[in-house]
């Protein structure tokens, strides 16, 4: 713990010089990240909306969200928790669950276009702009870490073994919603730590946090 | 019988309500979980609607269980946040996890299970209004705004950058109706300007986190705005009391030299000329003797012989006289030849019938309006009669200093009921030699004392007047006619090699006796007594000129009467007709003047055909 702590705290003094020695500053990065992941949880409400369309019956047959594909990792529950998990966790855990979602939602925009769903058409464009910033925001991602150093650069792989959603129309349904709500969830944690890590990051502008 | 039906009555009136009291005890109602509401993303509360209470106490319970495991467990704190509810301590929330919530009803007969409902705190996020807010009035170069700083409510922590909040606020004045809305982004500042001077404002402000709901709008904050001016207006003030100063001043320089601006902006359009003329003098309207006299400008011709003229001699004449230098400024449309003649031959295509005869010269002051221009005057004839004869400005050169005037042979306008103008001329049997090729044309000639052809030619421009040119053309007769003729006439006699080098005598109009005669008298040394010029009648511009005596004097025919006391030509039948179209104004006054109208008659053949346009005034010796 101790040797974890000083490491954390080396790990500040690393991250300040390179701040400062750097044009675009770690601040700036994190900034820009956390803007673009505040866009995913907006984009997968969007298709979990449509709650409505959905039968009532799937509700009860509705996987548990504990079956999503990512709750094998683990994830800070509370606040104090979140607080505690250092800025190199917590970076990783939104590289790992960001990387995790890249093959279902491939999945998921091949499967939209023929859902049985009156809005398909929008789910499927929203489908692929999620792609679009995912993808984005990954890339910053990457370049953030490479500022932050070698030990932030860890990252939990998290296979996805969804074949298909299912053939009947029913199944497909539930089965697209029941993907597109873990989606939401994972999108809203990595919106938090990046958030808590910019904020950790950037002494320099405390009005924002 | 009927005694125990009643009794049964009464005792099931009675037992019957008790029995139903007791039916209403039933278990409770279905209740409902209404809301759930995270602060702070910390912790949450639950709120829920009682179904109806079966008659019975009913207690209502919670129970909630995790998405990951079966254990369920009952609300911890149902106090805190109220009836009806259910709060969640920081203990027991947990993030990013489903909580499957039971809400339970119980009363003594039963209880009642509510639906269940799945909460993940992370989206139930609702904050609390933004506390402390405060508005002040700051001063700036451009005037005063608002400045409107608050801070994040109590209990959402956004130091960690745990929860992220966006502020809104919205103002407005305080009478005003609609609310002016305004996003603040995550900062805790803001300034609203352009205010109205002297209101009073409410500022209100909400926020809240990334993803969740608004919170409730804080209390309104007033502030009042002080007086002032705002520096638009009174720019704009500067600049319009500028722009009237400046446009006043223009408008008084451009009072002062109105007549200049005028003369600027719209030039007079130049008026007829004629060189040497004095209009002051006709304006004046008193007959000045020596100054005011018109000439006819008379060409006498040398070489050429007095030509019988074969021809009828047509009423209509086209009178043209020939100016050597053309150099009037104030001529009209009469000054080309092609112009005239075509005026000429127009004219004389017509016929008779279209014919009017020129008013000239009556006696009464009415017909002589029609001859003038605008401003021509009366003049009174020497022998105080009561012919009024107004002077020719136009046709006659006051000045008799040379040849070279003869341009001021101004236009007489005609007045516009007179379409056609003709002159006619009485001119005597021997015409110009020339005129045989024209039959229609007429060229009266007239003699002058000397026996000297003249030529009058006469153009006329069918709008505005008639030029009147006189030519003399001297031949060597014993006595001198005037020779009238049209403008091809002209032409041919130009054909014919007459000399440029004419010489033009000038007669003087001496006066305009009684009878409405013009007394011409030629200026030169002749000495020659003054002719009398009858004036025909005729159409309004027109006289006609009866011939020329022995005094070289120009006859004017004043009517168609005095023809019909001398001769008539042999070949002038048509004037009989004529004649009778002339509508004589004059009706009197066909007394010839004696002498002279005897010479007149004996020594020329009058020809009814010449007319002179006349002059509308006259001048008097």
């Amino acid at each position: 713990m101790a040797r974890r702590s000083q490491g954390t705290k080396l790990h500040l003094a690393v991250l300040c010089l390179v701040v400062s020695c750097h044009a675009i500053g770690l601040s700036d990065l994190m900034e820009r990240a956390s803007q673009r992941s505040d866009q995913l949880p907006v984009l997968g409400m969007f298709s979990f909306s449509l709650d409505s369309h959905f039968p009532p019956m799937g509700r009860v047959m509705m996987p548990r969200p504990s079956m999503c594909h990512t709750s094998s990792l683990q994830t800070p529950k509370d606040k104090e928790q979140a607080l505690r998990v250092s800025e190199n966790e917590l970076i990783s855990l939104a590289r790992s669950l960001l990387l995790a979602w890249n093959d279902p939602l491939l999945l998921l925009s091949s499967e939209a276009p023929t859902l049985p769903h009156p809005s398909n058409g929008d789910i499927s464009s929203k489908i692929r702009e999620l792609q679009d910033y995912s993808k984005s925001l990954g890339d910053g991602l990457d370049i953030l870490v490479n500022k932050m150093g070698p030990s932030s650069q860890y990252i939990s792989s998290i296979p996805f073994k969804g074949g298909d959603l299912g053939n009947d129309k029913t199944s497909r349904l539930i089965n697209f919603h029941f993907l597109m709500s873990c989606f939401r969830r994972d999108s809203h944690k990595i919106d938090s730590f990046l958030k808590v890590l910019r904020c950790r990051a950037t002494k320099m502008r405390p009005e924002t946090c | 019988m009927m005694w125990r039906d009643v009794g049964v009555t009464l005792i099931l009136s009675l037992i019957l309500p008790v029995v139903a009291q007791g039916a209403r005890h039933t278990p409770p109602g279905k209740p409902k979980l209404t809301s759930c509401r995270s602060p702070d993303k910390e912790t949450f509360t639950c709120w829920w609607e009682a179904g109806s209470d079966g008659g019975r106490p009913t207690t209502y319970s919670l129970f909630y269980h995790k998405e990951n495991s079966e254990t369920v467990y009952e609300c911890p704190d149902y106090h805190t946040a109220g009836a009806n509810s259910c709060f969640f301590n920081k203990n027991e929330t947990s993030i990013w996890v489903n909580y499957n919530i039971t809400v339970v009803a119980t009363n003594a007969l039963g209880n009642n299970f509510s639906d269940p409902v799945d909460v993940d705190v992370v989206y139930i996020v609702q904050p609390h209004t933004p506390e402390n807010v405060t508005v002040g009035v700051l001063e700036d170069e451009d005037g005063p705004f608002l400045r409107v700083s608050w801070e994040p409510p109590r209990k959402a922590d956004t130091r960690s950058g745990w929860i992220t909040l966006i502020y809104e606020l919205r103002v407005k004045l305080e009478e005003a109706e609609e609310w002016e809305e305004h996003r603040a982004g995550q900062q805790k500042m803001f300034n609203i300007f352009s205010l109205h001077s002297g209101g009073v404002y409410m500022v209100q402000v909400r926020c809240k986190p990334d993803h969740g709901f608004w919170s409730e709008w804080s209390t309104a904050s007033y502030v009042k705005v002080p007086d002032y001016i705002p520096r638009e207006r009174s720019m704009w003030i500067l600049i319009a009391v500028f722009s009237a100063f400046i446009f006043l001043i223009l408008t008084w320089i451009i009072t002062l030299n109105r007549s200049s601006v005028k003369h600027c902006l719209l030039p007079p359009v130049p008026g007829p000329k004629i060189k040497g003329f004095d209009q002051q003098l006709l304006k004046k309207g008193k007959p000045e003797e020596d100054l005011l006299v018109e000439y006819l400008e008379v060409y006498v011709n040398e070489k050429q012989e007095l030509m019988p003229e074969g021809k009828d001699l047509r009423d209509v004449g086209c009178l043209k006289s020939k100016s050597q230098s053309d150099n009037d400024s104030g001529r009209g449309s009469c000054d080309s030849h092609t112009l005239l003649m075509e005026k000429c031959g127009g004219v004389e295509s017509k016929d008779e019938s279209s014919y009017e005869e020129p008013e000239l010269l009556q006696g009464q002051a009415g017909s002589w309006e029609r001859l003038e221009r605008g401003d021509s005057q009366v003049v009174d004839t020497p022998d105080s009669s009561d012919a009024r004869v107004k002077t020719w400005p136009l046709v006659f050169s006051p000045s008799i200093h040379g040849s070279s005037d003869n341009h001021h042979y101004g236009t007489l306008e005609m007045p516009k009921q007179h379409s056609t103008s003709e002159i006619t001329y009485s001119v005597p049997d021997h015409l110009f030699p020339t005129s045989t090729s024209f039959p229609h044309h007429h060229h009266p000639e007239y003699r002058d004392s000397l026996g000297e052809y003249s030529e009058y030619r006469h153009s006329r421009s069918p709008s505005t007047g008639v030029l009147y040119h006189w030519e003399a053309q001297h031949h060597p007769q014993a006595h001198s006619n005037f020779n009238i003729r049209n403008l091809e006439r002209q032409k041919e006699a130009t054909g014919l090699g007459l000399p440029p080098s004419r010489s033009m005598e000038y007669v003087e109009v001496q006066k305009v006796n009684q009878e409405n005669q013009l007394v011409l008298k030629p200026l030169s040394s002749h000495g020659r007594g003054p002719s009398q010029v009858q004036f025909g009648r005729a159409v309004v511009d027109y006289s006609k000129v009866n011939g020329v005596n022995n005094d070289n004097v120009l006859l004017l025919q004043r009517q168609r009467e005095m023809a019909e006391a001398g001769q008539y030509c042999d070949y002038r039948e048509k004037e009989g007709a004529e004649a009778e179209r002339y509508p004589t104004q004059q009706q009197g006054k066909t007394t010839k003047d004696g002498p002279v109208a005897t010479q007149l008659q004996e020594s020329t053949c009058l020809t009814t055909s010449g007319y002179v346009d006349t002059v509308p005034t006259m001048p008097t010796f």
